[in-house]
């Protein structure tokens, strides 16, 4: 009844190709930017900027970055928390070394290098699929993780081996990162950075290269027979995918802890991302949000409930029953949908446009 | 695009049977001991409709996996537009203008119709992936040029009504016809079919044969085919190969074929004496 493309007529491909074609989810984009925009950083509170919006932000471009080589070009891996780290360690050796350089160029550039460490552990992919490719990238994952909390040019010979990320401003004294950034400024920051990329990702999923990707995702011996090098394909995938996490790494370094540490990025990083594209839905832009979402607030959302609902039950039980519950929901979810949040939101849309009839 | 205009004014002449396209000189592929192939010669000549005949296992897949690089002969060369071939990939045969389709469907089934055939048109498309990240002015164009095409193909095909659906949600016939579609959106020189009419109805083969035959004249598309039903084989095919296994037994027009005593021999069973 509301939700109809009835009359929306299309005249033009170009019309056609749009990431929104049909006006409501146009109008219901529009809105979410607008309460991303506005009426998050007056009306969030310092907490919910911080601990809430902020690592959100950053899982969701993890969870792009992962969707992209396992959801799109069907590479497994469990790497994710080895290129979170290049990058966050990239952006921190970039900006100790370069103090001028501007902290979006750092970030980018830091992307870049977690990029390049990606196609070095991409090259396997050629011979060994699935699960064997797992193992490989878990390799990527143990080693970097070792290096950077042993040698210590890392950490620019830090004693302790946790360093702190300077700050830096994006222009002038409107300074995003270290202790004289406001919640909001970082907040406002990581969104529109995320807003672009999301919207870069999806740009490439529907172009060419993100055909490309599903085709060898879908079954590699056709596509290649169609013309597409398998080599070349894959590691494009693993150098877009390094990029997105290596710049999530760095945003959560420097906009989410404010410090940067090897084990912030350990194998449960790496599983925590996994969980969230799982549940997300493979191969969906949006079910990296979903995914991320699902993950992070539900945590917060379980613990609080007892308090607001007011129960007399102590901490430590709620933790408890958080875990349970949590492991409870993720399987329930798995066995209603194993597609993920994202396939169940394009149930409800069709339903919703057939609505109030059955078919 | 130059392509483009190539395919939409068909000549009228392109039925003649030109030069050879691609030759099969004393090819032979082994597994192990077995010997899929034995010194197996063909010519296929541009603009003709070649049938490749043989029982189960004679290797008539075998010889298309061969045609098109996935699998590497042990002795023979093939020479294909006046070139003989080294060792190559199949990616490589796609950049010469070989396309396939399968036996069992090898469709992205993830992919809607429309992607799977445009992911047949990615050799035309070049512009770099940080463009197509912006999706802006010259990769939009792109997009929106090989769409053109690749709905001339779906109108074709007349697969207007399924083109957003997932392939994997398709009936049998339809996918074979997608699979089909995303072969011709690279505008092939060669179109190599594996059995592209097994497990079809009458109804569905009488499609798909109109679609063999107006490729073949609009288009002026060399077609090399693998099909078991003979009644379809004799009327479309310009030329027979029988294979069987692994040895050529005959190679001529639909009719001699039809009358050579070693054909009937290895299909209907004839004693030897």
């Amino acid at each position: 009844m509301f939700y109809r493309e009835a009359g929306q007529f299309k005249v033009s491909y170009a019309a056609d190709q749009a990431i929104f074609p049909i006006r409501q989810d146009q109008i219901g984009m529009a809105m979410i930017l607008a309460v991303a925009y506005v009426v998050m950083p007056v009306a969030g509170s310092e907490y919910w900027l911080e601990t809430i919006m902020i690592p959100f932000l950053v899982f969701s471009l993890a969870a792009i970055g992962l969707n992209i080589l396992t959801g799109y070009a069907g590479q497994l891996s469990l790497g994710t928390g080895a290129f979170m780290a290049c990058g966050a360690f990239a952006a921190y050796k970039l900006t100790t070394a370069f103090p001028d350089l501007n902290i979006i160029v750092a970030l980018l550039l830091s992307g870049v290098a977690a990029a390049a460490v990606g196609i070095v552990f991409g090259l396997p992919s050629l011979r060994i699929k699935g699960f064997y490719l797992a193992v490989a990238t878990l390799a990527a994952q143990f080693f970097l993780i070792w290096l950077f909390a042993k040698v210590p040019w890392f950490t620019n010979y830090s004693a302790s081996g946790v360093i702190s990320a300077p700050p830096r401003a994006v222009v002038g004294e409107l300074y995003v990162t270290g202790v004289h950034a406001t919640p909001q400024a970082r907040y406002l920051f990581c969104l529109t950075l995320v807003a672009v990329l999301a919207l870069l990702a999806k740009n490439m999923v529907r172009s060419s290269i993100g055909r490309q990707w599903m085709a060898i995702r879908d079954m590699d011996i056709a596509a290649e027979i169609i013309g597409i090098r398998p080599l070349r394909t894959k590691l494009s995938a693993f150098a877009i995918s390094s990029f997105y996490c290596g710049v999530a790494g760095a945003l959560w370094a420097f906009f989410y802890t404010g410090t940067v540490e090897p084990g912030a990025f350990d194998i449960n990083r790496s599983f925590q991302i996994l969980y969230m594209i799982i549940i997300g839905g493979l191969g969906s832009i949006l079910g990296a949000f979903l995914g991320a979402g699902f993950i992070v607030l539900l945590p917060i959302v379980l613990s609080r409930l007892p308090l607001m609902l007011g129960l007399p039950i102590s901490t430590a039980t709620i933790s408890h029953i958080e875990v349970m519950v949590f492991g409870t929901l993720i399987v329930f979810f798995l066995i209603v949908e194993p597609h993920g949040l994202a396939r169940l939101w394009r149930i409800f849309k069709e339903k919703l446009r057939l609505w109030p009839f059955p078919y | 695009m130059a392509a483009l205009d190539q395919a939409e004014t068909p000549d009228a002449d392109t039925r003649e049977i030109g030069d050879v396209l691609l030759r099969v000189d004393r090819i032979s592929l082994y597994f192990g001991g077995v010997r899929a192939l034995n010194n197996i010669s063909f010519e296929v000549r541009e603009h003709e409709i070649l049938a490749i005949i043989g029982p189960n296992g004679a290797g008539k897949s075998s010889m298309l996996n061969v045609i098109n690089g996935f699998y590497h002969p042990q002795e023979g060369t093939i020479t294909y537009r006046g070139k003989t071939r080294s060792r190559m990939r199949p990616y490589q045969a796609a950049a010469q203008g070989i396309a396939r389709t399968f036996q069992n469907i090898a469709l992205f089934k993830g992919m809607s119709t429309l992607d799977n055939i445009m992911t047949g048109r990615l050799l035309k498309m070049h512009q770099p992936f940080w463009m197509q990240a912006l999706y802006w002015g010259p990769a939009q164009r792109e997009e929106i040029e090989h769409r053109k095409f690749c709905e001339e193909i779906i109108d074709f095909l007349e697969i207007q009504h399924i083109r957003k659906t997932p392939v994997g949600r398709l009936p049998y016939g339809l996918q074979k016809r997608v699979e089909l579609g995303r072969a011709l959106a690279a505008q092939p020189t060669l179109l190599l079919l594996d059995e592209p009419m097994a497990g079809m109805n009458v109804e569905e083969k009488e499609d798909m044969c109109r679609f063999i035959l107006d490729i073949n004249e609009e288009f002026g598309t060399t077609i090399a085919l693998i099909e078991h039903d003979m009644g379809v084989v004799m009327d479309i095919s310009d030329r027979v190969v029988v294979l069987d296994y692994g040895r050529k037994l005959a190679d001529g027009p639909p009719d001699s074929v039809r009358s050579d005593p070693a054909v009937v021999s290895a299909y209907l069973g004839v004693g030897h004496d």
